[in-house]
């Protein structure tokens, strides 16, 4: 029964575990969280689907395009938006962000309203195995593979290609990447880019279990949120620790004490972690200068 | 009891030491410079008296009080004003707003005399009456009457510096800190605010600790001077003394 | 100069001046009147736009004057709405103790929000009053004393012996109120308390320096800005009869943060400007399609092209582009324009004047 807990619970944290990295690489290129991460995802989400429904497109085309179109809306967003803000206080980009998120949101509720439709998803959520005990859904299984598939291949970017290092560089320092050559503001506008794309992912991934609405990335993107804060997020590996972690924690929580109450775990989390150990269980302080 | 003192101050970054086991006295009325390179800690030291940063061993203390690892609003009311080497003024405000904030600690409106101030004769009005007339005064004194209503991040550089001071003096301190003043200055513009230190300790009675980058400033106006590099003194004495002592003129020169 | 002009106390005056006390006089006069001259199922609209205002004073004092985030703050109207009515159902309170007991309780929790806030900046601080927000919505949408989804009924109100029914006697109390509270804010605002809130919004560095107990003062613009929030919502459960938790969502939380951004941080008049429209915006979202010209084209376009019931979504859209266009091109909100509208009048003026003089008439 604990084994089958943990094994949905890593099937959820997968989603969270990806949001949470969509949010952290673009944390640490301009310290903004993007509160539009959520509804970017969502909107992309919705583009696969009017390709595969409306259009009749293959599911492998329309992920294709709805990829394109994700990294575009990333990289459209940082560049014509973000990056032309007048005064960029950490103040005034987050309001940015929370202004995208609010008309991506009313552009997607007003294009395709509030039915709730059916993704059509080529695994599905109803098949089962069994791995002895464990009782997993096929989509599940999916999932997490997915997840894995794609955090590996982000993290083998970053580590082994040239712009993955020079991505790398400028997050830490943008001043000594400017210096040593490196194109900063193509670099933070292709963050946006690939931290759009993972999104989408995850929101692929969540479409199935529930309807697609326009108010489909809304939990996802706060435990994702909770998922980065408990990991760290400054640190990638940590944030992608901490989606799953929660995504456990959480299906404990919901198996042993309350279904009902099972989202407050991720409230409890972000304000636990804020007031004890802010920088997360595996992150680092920057330090003040003055 | 001395006036002020700082005793084995040190202070470590991790595997940094900024400060290490720095001590002098400074004498009431007097202006003690500070010189050194750059990064030899002298920044850091006036972070650790104000209470910016805690120091990791040693004490400062002040009127005969401890004041290291209190907060800095506390070290404020205790008669301590600083200035920034990079300015840190309040940047949306004006002038006659940001040296109304050195009255802060010489003033008790809160929250609901704040409000429910409707008239001239409540307290708030009466308080901030009379609490304005010490900044203009304070703003006459450094020339920058012209420009109180201004929001200060308008404002020309030497003008901005000039606020800080400002800014500072209107906490109506007993100890000053401040920190390269004349940085980013014109020679006329220096020769200014050398003027303007001077004069708060001769006709003020201020004591003054002077961080300064400029050689010859920090040499005329120190009573004493105090060499830092590398965190530790290494030299402290009279002004002409400390300048031509061979740590001091190989710290700056290099060593070949 | 008489000694009078001498002291500066016309910096924080309210009224420095003849001229405006006859604005404020007309102000007033044009509000008790205001009632009486607009149709009847209007008068719900203003006093809703004004409920809107006075969290948006609020908003002001946390976000414009501190420079704190707050993305949760329809949790804290919630709470005093909640509070307000649940004093008048299960403690028999009349509304005059229920909307005090309102700003109480929103207080506290704006104390208890304040305490976490002082270890957090910027990013932190905003996911964290996400956090509140949303568990606000949470345990109210389960408990079983806030009456789950379906919320709870208002009771009928009255203050002393003077029945609370009614738009008309709901719009003398809440924009009463909201003068007051205006008021408040705005001394607030020019005296040491909101002095020293920006200083913090500036450099929290220098403000320690200088005396100000950050710490203090950032919990205490979460506390006032708290109870503001709270007055709202005990005024906005009488206004509508009933409360449910879907009213508090997220969304209302960024309407709040937009009408102050819109409107211009740091600004009273911005504040009220932003939360005016906002309100408006927010209110009449459902009648998008009842706007002259603009409404039937809106309506026809989103026949064509997007879906049938997707219309009041604009709204959100076009809060969220005043949001960005506000950040990108005019910071200090319509505030800002209308400093820049006034500056244009005054270059006006003074060009006609010399134009005049230079090449004489003719």
């Amino acid at each position: 029964m604990l084994l089958q807990i943990v094994a949905s619970g890593l099937s959820s944290g997968s989603i969270y575990a990806l949001v949470a990295l969509a949010l952290v690489i673009t944390y640490k290129t301009t310290e903004v969280p993007n509160f539009a991460q959520g509804e970017m995802a969502m909107f992309s989400a919705f583009v696969a689907y009017v390709l595969i429904v409306d259009y009749n497109v293959g599911f492998v085309v329309a992920f294709g395009a709805a990829i394109v179109f994700a990294f575009l809306l990333g990289v459209g967003f940082e560049g014509l938006f973000l990056r032309r803000t007048k005064n960029p206080t950490h103040l005034n980009l987050i309001i940015m962000t929370l202004g995208f998120q609010l008309a991506l949101f009313g552009l997607a509720g007003w294009r395709w309203g509030a039915d709730q439709r059916q993704f059509p998803f080529p695994v599905s959520a109803s098949e089962v195995v069994r791995f002895g005990d464990i009782t997993v859904s096929t989509l599940s299984i999916a999932t997490i593979s997915i997840a894995l598939a794609l955090m590996a291949a982000v993290f083998a970017f970053f580590r082994f290609t040239k712009l993955g290092v020079a991505m790398q560089a400028t997050q830490q320092d943008p001043m000594a990447a400017r210096i040593n050559g490196v194109p900063v503001r193509a670099v933070v506008a292709l963050t946006f880019g690939i931290s759009s794309v993972i999104g989408l992912v995850a929101a692929l991934l969540t479409a199935p279990l529930i309807t697609l609405d326009p108010t489909l990335m809304w939990d996802p993107l706060l435990k994702g949120f909770a998922g980065a804060v408990l990991g760290g997020m400054n640190t990638p590996v940590g944030a992608v620790l901490g989606g799953y972690l929660l995504g456990v924690v959480e299906n404990l929580f919901g198996a042993y004490v309350s279904v009902e109450f099972k989202s407050a775990v991720a409230f409890l989390i972000i304000v636990i972690v804020l007031w004890f150990r802010p920088v997360g269980l595996f992150g680092r302080q920057p330090p003040r200068k003055v | 009891m001395s006036f002020f003192s700082v005793r084995s101050l040190s202070k470590r970054f991790g595997g940094l030491t900024a400060l290490d086991d720095v001590s002098f006295e400074v004498e009431k009325g007097s202006i003690l410079s500070v010189i050194g390179p750059n990064g030899s800690g002298k920044s850091t030291a006036f972070n650790c008296i104000n209470g910016i940063y805690k120091p990791t061993a040693g004490t400062v203390h002040f009127e005969g009080e401890q004041i290291s690892g209190l907060k800095s609003h506390r070290i404020a009311r205790r008669g301590l004003a600083r200035t920034f080497q990079n300015i840190e003024l309040f940047a949306n405000e004006s002038t006659v707003d940001n040296l109304m904030l050195g009255r802060h600690q010489h003033m008790r409106t809160g929250l609901w005399r704040g409000m429910g101030m409707l008239g001239r004769t409540t307290r708030a009005a009466r308080e901030e009456v009379e609490n304005r007339a010490r900044v203009e005064q304070v703003m006459e004194t450094l020339d920058l009457t012209a420009v109180r209503d201004r929001p200060v991040q308008e404002l020309p550089y030497g003008t901005q510096k000039r606020v800080e001071l400002g800014r500072a003096l209107a906490m109506d301190p007993k100890l000053l800190l401040v920190d390269e003043p004349s940085a980013g200055m014109s020679p006329e513009e220096r020769a200014d605010i050398g003027e303007r230190l001077r004069s708060l300790r001769d006709d003020l009675g201020l004591t003054i600790l002077l961080i300064e980058h400029h050689m010859q400033l920090a040499i005329d106006l120190a009573d004493r001077v105090l060499a830092l590099n590398f965190g530790k003194v290494i030299a402290l004495g009279a002004p002409e003394e400390v300048r031509s002592h061979p740590e001091v003129i190989k710290a700056y020169l290099g060593d070949g | 100069m008489t000694l009078r002009e001498l002291d500066h106390y016309a910096d924080v005056q309210l009224l420095p001046g003849k001229a405006a006390v006859v604005k404020l006089v007309v102000l007033l006069a044009v509000l008790a009147v205001l009632p009486f001259v607009v149709p009847g199922y209007r008068i719900f609209t203003l006093n809703y736009m004004a409920i809107f205002v006075i969290v948006g004073l609020g908003m002001s004092i946390l976000v414009g004057d501190t420079g704190q985030v707050s993305l949760g703050h329809a949790g804290f109207m919630a709470i005093g709405a909640y509070t307000s009515v649940l004093a008048m159902t299960e403690l028999g309170a009349p509304f005059l103790i229920a909307l005090p007991a309102a700003a109480l309780v929103s207080a506290f929790f704006g104390f208890l929000l304040g305490l976490p806030a002082l270890r957090l900046d910027g990013p932190y601080l905003a996911i964290a009053t996400l956090g509140f927000g949303l568990a606000v919505t949470l345990i109210i949408g389960h408990g079983s004393l806030f009456g789950g989804h379906m919320g709870l009924v208002v009771p009928e109100a009255s203050l002393g012996p003077l029945p609370l029914s009614g738009d008309i006697s709901h719009y003398f109390l809440i924009v009463g109120i909201t003068v007051v509270l205006a008021v408040a804010a705005r001394n607030l605002g020019v005296t040491r308390v909101g002095r020293a809130f920006r200083a913090i919004r500036d450099s929290p560095i220098a403000a320690e320096t200088m005396g100000v107990d950050v710490a203090y003062y950032k919990t205490l613009s979460f506390t006032v800005s708290a109870a503001f929030a709270g007055i709202a919502g005990s005024l906005l459960s009488l206004m509508n009869g009933f409360i449910s938790p879907g009213v508090f969502s997220f969304t209302l939380s960024l309407m709040f943060l937009a009408m102050v951004v819109f409107g211009g941080l740091g600004s009273i008049t911005g504040a009220v400007l932003g939360s005016l429209v906002m309100g408006y915006v927010n209110l009449r979202m459902d009648a998008v399609q009842e706007i002259p010209v603009l409404g039937p084209a809106l309506q026809g376009f989103s026949d064509a092209f997007m879906s049938p019931s997707g219309l009041p979504n604009v709204g959100w859209v076009l809060t969220g582009l005043m949001i960005m266009l506000t950040i990108m091109f005019e910071p200090r909100g319509l505030y800002g324009v209308w400093l820049r509208v006034e500056d244009a009048l005054r270059w006006l003026r003074r060009r006609s004047a010399s134009g005049g003089t230079a090449t004489g008439a003719g």
